[in-house]
């Protein structure tokens, strides 16, 4: 679909979004106050750097070496090479631990995203009274810490003194221990997390939708589209790149799914809500198994990145394609 | 630009005077006293015991001996213990729940004591099973601080309106319980149940394993999955039809919140630790104690442990002081005060309920103390058997086949073992 050319003001009112291969061909400038300017930019950049450095470069680098160890975090480290890693794929633990991952990620990453658009799309829309006021309350979810977030949903929908249980009786139906269900409790601690982010990609949904120039949606509403086909036909494509963002984000948010997991069902019941970061965790820090949790992290780390590469060409190529 | 050199010169000498502050305090003086540092997780009023025992050692070692404590709750010990140890950083004598200790001694973190026990006159009288716990492959790698066997708790008051006599056999127990269940409205769901049986993560993790005892069967055994056997199976049918006959516990509990019915009085019996003594004096509940009900072969009851051990960061003058330390710890008198201070059976078998009388509590539980057994003492891998066993118990009771379960069990306990 091509951007259409109705009215093209003299001042640059309206960008396209940067297309996701970012623009070639615009280089930089090297001139004299050009490097003075890096200059200063590094110097405000360097407390930053040397905190990535230090905290996440180099623990990350450890972890690297420590993955080829049978290393327990004290005395001798022996060499194992490639042991650990052929464990992961081995043990029957942590392929339900993947499988488990995969089912959450179903779940909570289309959740998240379809519920952020349709709240973004409302609360632009001019019709809906309070927006301000609808926006904050939305977004605050978003600020508080997830195990907090996790704890106070483990009480609502707690059998014996949850409120969302009386009300639900209240109506007839009865959830039972939902947190010790097998089939209810991974939709459950999902829920969570998706009333906990959807707020982030609702506002990044929303600055992408007034990215979108309301002369486009006149026209078509003059050529006699109704709202659907503007939806899908102007609002959808318009939105690519910031679907594809928050795409990304919610996929990779998925693949790290702990805290609310942690907090609520411990990997239970049965393990059904066992992941990948929960099997991390478990073996560094109960069976003193850092070299294994290492191998296991770099190995998430590896899975979540073919993801997002997988994720970032494919709607690049829809972008290419509109 | 001039500023530039002192944006860059300010966070530089922070960042090198806080390092400097942190390098100076490794060194043990020659000269002082030899310097130790202990870590427990007695947070509550036994740790005012703990602390005066420490006190009382200090003071009787003035100049020679310091102990410095470091109280933390007992998962942030575990969380934080091994990172202080690599970047030796940590303590010289740190107490931890019983079946933390044998991974950690498997990975080296800790002195073997055998010297110390073969050496030391008072050891010989210790709890066998408390010694039991400390003992990795035949080594014993650490001093026991608490052993105390899991134990009934019922409310009075509800046993009084109902007419019950306190059971002892299996049997009269699930009588009794179907006679404390309380369904007044009649809408399925009892207001009061006469018993609180966690199906997972259950209170010193011995729940279950009390019970399987109780039948005659258990769970490890000279380092082999003994979980599948017909005994057990019978325990878990015995149980599942119970509660579903008669609804006489809620379903889904867990150790933590099994404690929270039993001290806002909506069950009538749990099995519980002594901590349940002082949580229900603070809610206003009348509890008595007995022993877990017999079964229908033995009377046992699953055991919590604490220990306590002597890690690899000290060097030789600290490792004799700190065996100085367990000596006095253990000897008659201060084993008597902190057995009636921590609420816990005393550690010495010398010592007897009659010694400990002021406490009721305590003596009530010296006299169970020979039902007491260790759970899983020695076994490095007690989180994957644990998370087997939790796996089991919770699917039998929610009425999964159980000779199935059974046999996944046995399987995954023994590569847990065998890991």
């Amino acid at each position: 679909m091509t951007t259409a050319h109705v009215d093209r003001p003299r001042k640059r009112a309206y960008r396209a979004p940067a297309p996701l291969g970012g623009r070639g061909g615009s280089g930089v400038q090297r001139t004299r106050s050009g490097g003075r300017r890096s200059r200063a930019a590094l110097a405000f950049l360097a407390p930053a750097l040397i905190v990535l450095a230090v905290f996440v470069v180099w623990p990350m680098v450890s972890a690297l070496q420590m993955s080829f160890t049978d290393a327990s975090g004290f005395g001798e480290a022996e060499w194992v090479g490639l042991d650990n890693y052929a464990r992961i794929f081995t043990d029957p633990d942590i392929r339900d631990a993947v499988l488990n991952t995969v089912v959450y990620a179903v779940l909570f990453t289309p959740t998240a995203v379809v519920v952020a658009l349709g709240l973004a799309l409302l609360l632009t829309s001019d019709r809906l009274p309070f927006r301000g006021m609808f926006r904050t309350a939305l977004f605050l979810p978003f600020i508080i810490s997830l195990a907090v977030a996790a704890l106070a949903w483990s009480y609502l929908i707690d059998p014996q003194v949850g409120l969302l249980h009386y009300w639900l009786r209240g109506i007839g139906i009865d959830l039972g221990n939902v947190l010790q269900d097998p089939t209810l409790a991974m939709p459950a601690v999902a829920l969570v997390a998706v009333w906990k982010n959807f707020g982030f990609y609702m506002v990044i949904f929303m600055a992408g939708l007034q990215e979108i120039p309301g002369s486009l949606y006149e026209a078509a509403k003059m050529d006699g589209a109704n709202a659907w086909t503007r939806f899908w036909r102007i609002t959808l494509p318009m939105l690519s790149s910031t679907t594809a963002f928050v795409l990304i984000f919610a996929t990779i948010a998925a693949l790290q799914a702990f805290d609310q997991i942690y907090v609520m069902t411990g990997g239970g019941p049965y393990g059904n809500t066992q992941t990948v970061v929960m099997e991390i965790y478990e073996s560094g820090f109960r069976k003193l198994d850092l070299g294994f949790a290492s191998a296991l992290s770099y190995v998430l780390l590896l899975a979540t990145l073919v993801l997002s590469i997988v994720q970032f060409v494919f709607f690049g190529r829809r972008e290419e394609e509109s | 630009m001039k500023r530039i050199p002192a944006l860059v010169a300010a966070p530089v000498a922070l960042a090198l005077f806080s390092l400097s502050a942190c390098s100076g305090d490794s060194a043990s003086d020659t000269d002082g006293p030899v310097e130790l540092t202990f870590w427990h997780g007695y947070t509550e009023a036994d740790g005012d015991v703990l602390e005066q025992i420490v006190d009382d050692f200090n003071a009787a070692h003035d100049g020679e001996i310091t102990i410095t404590t470091q109280v933390n709750p007992w998962d942030v010990i575990d969380d934080t213990f091994l990172p202080a140890l690599s970047a030796d950083n940590g303590p010289e004598i740190v107490a931890m729940p019983a079946e933390r200790l044998p991974v950690y001694a498997d990975r080296g973190a800790f002195v073997d004591l055998d010297d110390f026990y073969d050496a030391d006159a008072s050891t010989p009288d210790l709890n066998t099973g408390a010694l039991d716990m400390v003992t990795v492959d035949g080594t014993r790698y650490g001093v026991p601080t608490g052993f105390v066997p899991l134990t009934m708790f019922y409310n009075k008051a509800l046993f009084d309106a109902a007419g019950v006599e306190v059971p002892t056999t299996w049997d009269e127990w699930v009588t009794a319980a179907e006679a404390l269940t309380v369904d007044q409205d009649g809408d399925g769901t009892p207001e009061q149940y006469g018993l609180a049986l966690a199906d997972h993560a259950t209170v010193g993790n011995g729940v279950w394993p009390s019970l399987f005892y109780g039948n005659g069967g258990a769970v490890v055994e000279d380092g082999k999955a003994v979980i599948d056997s017909p005994e057990n199976a019978e325990t878990l049918e015995f149980w599942h039809d119970a509660i579903t006959a008669g609804k006489i516990s809620p379903t889904g509990v867990d150790g933590v919140s099994g404690d929270g019915l039993f001290s806002s009085g909506r069950v009538a019996m749990y099995i519980g630790g002594p901590w349940m003594a002082s949580v229900s004096e603070e809610n206003g509940v009348d509890y008595g104690i007995a022993p877990i009900p017999a079964g229908p072969q033995e009377q046992a009851a699953s055991a919590i442990g604490v220990s306590m051990a002597l890690t690899e960061q000290a060097d030789q003058a600290q490792q004799e002081a700190a065996q100085e330390f367990f000596s006095y710890f253990l000897s008659q008198e201060q084993a008597t005060t902190w057995a009636l201070g921590s609420g816990w059976p005393p550690l010495r078998t010398d010592v007897a309920a009659a010694d400990v009388a002021e406490n009721p509590v305590v003596a009530a539980l010296t006299e169970q103390a020979e039902l007491g057994r260790p759970l899983l003492p020695g076994v490095v891998n007690s989180t994957d058997v644990l998370t087997a066993v939790d796996n089991l118990t919770q699917r039998a009771m929610a009425g999964e086949p159980v000779d199935a379960l059974l046999a996944e069990a046995q399987t995954a306990i023994q590569s847990a073992l065998d890991d």
